[in-house]
C-alpha cells in the first residue's frame, strides 16, 4: 500500500484563552493486493495478479481550546471526511449467499463511490490543584481502510481493504477518563486512564475463506460490531541518572459478527489483555550509558483443534470456538551500552560506541504454530512453533563531524 | 550537533533463525465427545450402510471409537426402514439387501439410543437429505498419460448435464472395487461451467500408476459411477478436503469446523443420491498407453 498526501494547517489565536485552528488534508492510497507467476517461459501458469486500488480520502477540521477560569480547559472540533474511491476498477456484487453474481468496471478516474461523514470531537480537563488533573473525551472517528487479519496459528496474514460499495467504512465512537498527575517539580508523571469503545462494521474473514489470490475477495468478509475497552497506567521519570517508563494496559477487544462463531462474540483477532513495557536508561558517567527494555504481551487469540474424527478414511480436525486459544505470551528484553569519546573543547569530531543485544535471554517467541502429522511417529500429531529471531548481539561505531 | 554527519559502522551478528521450528507443548481442552456420522442411501439395491463412531481428543492416535447399540432408522416420508447392527464391522449399521432409494424422496436417518456424553440420559439424533435424479451416462473412454514423471489414466466422460442445477461426486471401481475409496481420491464438481451441456469426454477422474490398486492391467473392467448429490454434501467434501489435504498454511484462512446436516452437535454427513455407471474394458492400445512394459 502506497500514500500520497497533501495537507495544510492554520492556527489562528483570538485571545490567549481561545485559539482556533483549521486544516485540511488529502491522501491518495495505492492498494497493491499481490500477484503470482510461474518462474520460467515454460511455465504452465500465466501470471495472476489482482489489480490495484486507487482512493482519494479528504479531511476537513476545524477544532477550538478555551480556557474558561484558572481550572477548566476545553478542546472541541469537527471534522468533516470523505473518500472516494477511484477507476480503473472492477466491482463485483455479490448475493445473499456473498457469490459474485455480476460486476461492473470503471474506466480510470472514474469517482464511482463515494462515503463522508462528520467526526466530532470533545475534550474536558479540569486542574484538580498544581500538580494533578482529571480529562475527560469523546470522540468519533471514520476509518475507511481495513485490516482484516487471519488469526490462523499457522498464517498471520494481514490484508488491507479499502472501503468499496461493498464494504462501509468502520465507525468508532470512544469515551476516555484519566487521572494525571506529576509529582517533584515534574521529575515525575504518572496516570492512570480508562477507555470504552463501539465500533461499527469491523470486518473479519469468513471460515474457511479463500484468501490465495481471490479476486472477489470482498465476499470472504463478514461484518460486524466490536467493541472495546481498557484501563491504561504509565509511569515516566524524565530526568536524572535513571530515566524512562513503564506502561502497562489491560485491555479487551471483541467482534460480534452474525455469520461467524455462531454469532457469538469472540475476541478480535489483535485482543492482547495484557501489554506491559519497561523502558530504563542509566547514566552511569557522561560518558558511559546503559538502557534496557522489556516488553510483555499476552499472546494473540488463535483457533486451535481441539478434537479429531474419521470420514471416508480419513482424519479431519474439530475446532475450538474463533479465536478461543491463544498464541504463548510474547516477552522479549533488549539491552544495549554505549561508550561515547572524550569531548575535548575545540574538537570539532566525536564518537560512540554502542553494544547492544535484542532478544538478550534468547526467548524463543512464536510466530506460527502448526499442527503436523509425522508418519513414523505413532503418537498422533503434534504442534510445532515457528520463531523468527533469537539473540542479536550488533556493535555500532559512530563517528560524527 | 547542526550540519553534522555520522558515520556509523555497524557490525551485527543476526542469529536470523529464519524459520527455525520446534517441538512445542499446546494446552488444548479436550473438546466434548460428539457423534460422528457418516452414511449413504443411494439408488443402488444393496445393503446401505451408516456407520457411527465419535470424536476424540487431537492428540490422540487411535481409529475412532465405535458407537455400538444404537437404533437406526431411514425414513423416506412413507415407511420406516429399520437397520440393523454389523456382528463383525464395529459401529456400522446396514439396511435390508433389498433397500432401494427413490430419486425426489427425502430420507431421513434417525439415530436413538445411544448415550454419547455420558450423562445417563439417551439422546437422539437426525439428519435428512433429498435424492437427488442423476443423468445416464453414455460412454466413458480411458486415457493413457505420462507427465512430469507421473504416469495414470484420465477417464473421459460423455454425457449430458440436465437443465437443472447439478452438484456431482464422481468414483471409479476396478473389476468392481471401488478404488477411488478416500477424500483425497473423491472428486466433486459443479455444473457452473457446463450447465445442460454435453461433456465431450471431459477428463473427470484420474488413476495413478503410483497407486497399487489403482495400476491398471489388460482386461481390467473399469467403471465411472457419477453421483448426483445435494449441494450442501458438495460443500461438505470442499471443506473436508480442505482440512485433511497437505497444508498450505498461507491463504488457507481461518480454520473452522466442516459443515454437517446432522443435529444435536453431532457431524459428519447422512447423503442420499442417485448414482448411474459406465464401464469400459481396458485393451492392450491403451494400457501404458500401448507399449509394452
Amino acid at each position: 500500500m502506497k500514500d500520497y498526501a497533501a495537507k495544510a494547517d492554520l492556527n489562528y489565536f483570538i485571545t490567549p484563552e481561545h485559539t482556533l485552528k483549521f486544516g485540511l488534508i488529502s491522501t491518495l492510497h495505492d492498494f497493491e493486493p499481490g500477484s503470482a507467476k510461474g518462474l520460467g517461459d515454460q511455465s504452465l501458469f500465466t501470471e495472476f495478479s489482482l489489480p490495484s486500488n486507487y482512493a482519494l480520502e479528504n479531511g476537513i477540521y476545524i477544532s477550538a481550546e478555551s480556557s474558561l477560569g484558572e481550572r477548566w480547559n476545553l478542546r472541541y472540533g469537527l471534522r468533516f471526511s470523505s473518500f472516494h474511491n477511484v477507476g480503473p476498477a472492477t466491482v463485483y456484487n455479490f448475493n445473499q449467499d456473498y457469490q459474485a453474481v455480476d460486476s461492473i468496471v470503471y474506466e480510470s478516474g472514474n469517482f464511482f463511490n463515494s462515503f463522508g461523514g462528520l467526526e466530532p470531537r470533545l475534550a474536558v480537563s479540569f486542574m484538580l490543584n498544581d500538580w494533578s488533573s482529571l480529562k475527560a473525551s469523546y470522540s468519533r472517528t471514520r476509518q475507511y481502510i481495513h485490516l482484516a487479519q487471519n488469526s490462523t496459528a499457522g498464517t498471520p496474514l494481514d490484508v488491507w481493504f479499502p472501503s468499496s460499495p461493498n464494504v462501509n467504512p468502520q465507525i468508532s465512537d470512544q469515551v476516555a477518563l484519566g487521572y494525571f498527575w506529576n509529582l517533584w517539580d515534574d521529575r515525575l508523571e504518572a496516570s492512570v486512564e480508562a477507555y470504552y469503545k463501539k465500533l461499527n462494521n469491523a470486518i473479519d474473514f469468513r471460515d474457511h475463506a479463500n484468501l490465495l489470490l481471490n479476486r472477489q475477495m470482498e465476499g470472504e468478509l463478514r461484518i460486524g460490531n466490536g467493541n472495546s475497552y481498557g484501563l491504561e497506567f504509565l509511569i515516566r521519570k524524565n530526568t536524572g541518572h535513571l530515566s524512562g517508563w513503564i506502561s502497562y494496559t489491560y485491555s479487551r477487544t471483541e467482534r460480534v459478527v452474525p455469520e461467524i462463531n455462531n454469532g457469538d462474540p469472540y475476541a478480535a483477532p489483535y485482543d492482547r489483555p495484557h501489554d506491559l513495557a519497561i523502558v530504563l536508561n542509566y547514566e552511569i558517567s557522561k560518558r558511559i550509558w546503559v538502557s534496557g527494555n522489556w516488553v510483555y504481551s499476552t499472546g494473540l487469540p488463535v483457533t486451535f483443534p481441539t478434537g479429531r474424527f474419521e470420514y471416508m478414511g480419513n482424519i479431519a480436525p474439530v475446532y475450538s470456538n474463533r479465536n478461543a486459544y491463544r498464541m504463548p505470551d510474547y516477552h522479549r528484553l533488549d539491552v544495549s551500552v554505549s561508550l561515547a569519546g572524550k569531548d575535548k573543547p575545540g574538537r570539532k569530531w566525536g564518537w560512540d560506541l554502542n553494544l547492544s543485544a535484542y532478544n538478550a535471554y534468547a526467548r524463543k517467541n512464536a510466530w506460527t504454530i502448526n499442527f503436523v502429522q509425522d508418519d513414523n511417529d505413532p503418537n498422533g500429531p503434534h504442534a510445532e512453533m515457528t520463531y523468527l529471531f533469537s539473540i542479536s548481539p550488533a556493535l555500532t561505531f559512530n563517528f560524527h563531524f | 550537533m547542526k550540519n553534522s554527519k555520522t558515520i556509523a559502522i555497524i557490525f551485527t551478528l543476526m542469529i536470523f533463525l529464519w524459520n527455525c521450528t520446534e517441538r512445542i507443548e499446546v494446552e488444548v481442552d479436550s473438546s466434548f465427545t460428539r457423534l460422528v456420522v457418516e452414511g449413504y442411501v443411494t439408488t443402488d439395491t444393496a445393503a446401505h450402510w451408516v456407520r457411527l463412531s465419535t470424536t476424540s481428543d487431537y492428540f490422540y492416535n487411535q481409529p475412532a471409537p465405535a458407537v455400538r447399540g444404537a437404533t437406526l432408522s431411514i425414513d423416506d416420508g412413507d415407511e420406516i426402514h429399520m437397520l440393523t447392527e454389523s456382528d463383525t464391522l464395529p459401529g456400522v449399521y446396514f439396511t435390508s439387501p433389498g433397500y432401494y432409494g427413490i430419486p425426489g424422496k427425502t430420507y431421513t436417518l434417525n439415530i436413538r439410543n445411544i448415550d454419547i456424553d455420558g450423562d445417563g440420559e439417551i439422546e437422539e439424533y437426525s439428519a435428512s437429505s433429498v435424492l437427488n435424479p442423476v443423468n445416464p451416462i453414455d460412454s466413458i473412454t480411458l486415457r493413457y498419460f505420462n507427465a512430469f514423471h507421473y504416469t495414470g489414466y484420465e477417464i473421459q466422460v460423455y454425457a449430458w448435464d440436465s437443465p437443472r442445477k447439478d452438484w456431482y461426486a464422481f468414483k471409479v471401481h476396478k473389476n468392481g472395487k471401488l478404488i477411488t475409496d478416500t477424500l483425497y481420491e473423491l472428486i466433486v464438481q459443479n455444473d457452473d461451467f457446463f450447465n445442460g451441456n454435453y461433456t465431450y469426454g471431459i477428463a473427470s477422474q484420474f488413476l495413478s500408476n503410483d497407486k497399487p490398486d489403482e495400476v491398471v492391467k489388460i482386461g481390467d473392467t473399469i467403471t465411472f459411477e457419477i453421483n448426483g448429490i445435494p449441494e450442501e454434501y458438495y460443500y461438505y467434501i470442499i471443506e473436508a478436503q480442505s482440512q485433511i489435504f497437505p497444508q498450505t498454511p498461507l491463504f488457507s484462512g481461518p480454520p473452522a469446523n466442516i459443515r454437517t446436516n446432522m443435529n444435536n452437535d453431532a457431524i459428519g454427513f447422512f447423503v442420499a443420491y442417485a448414482l448411474n455407471r459406465s464401464s469400459t474394458i481396458a485393451t492392450a492400445d491403451v494400457v501404458d498407453g500401448g507399449i509394452p512394459q
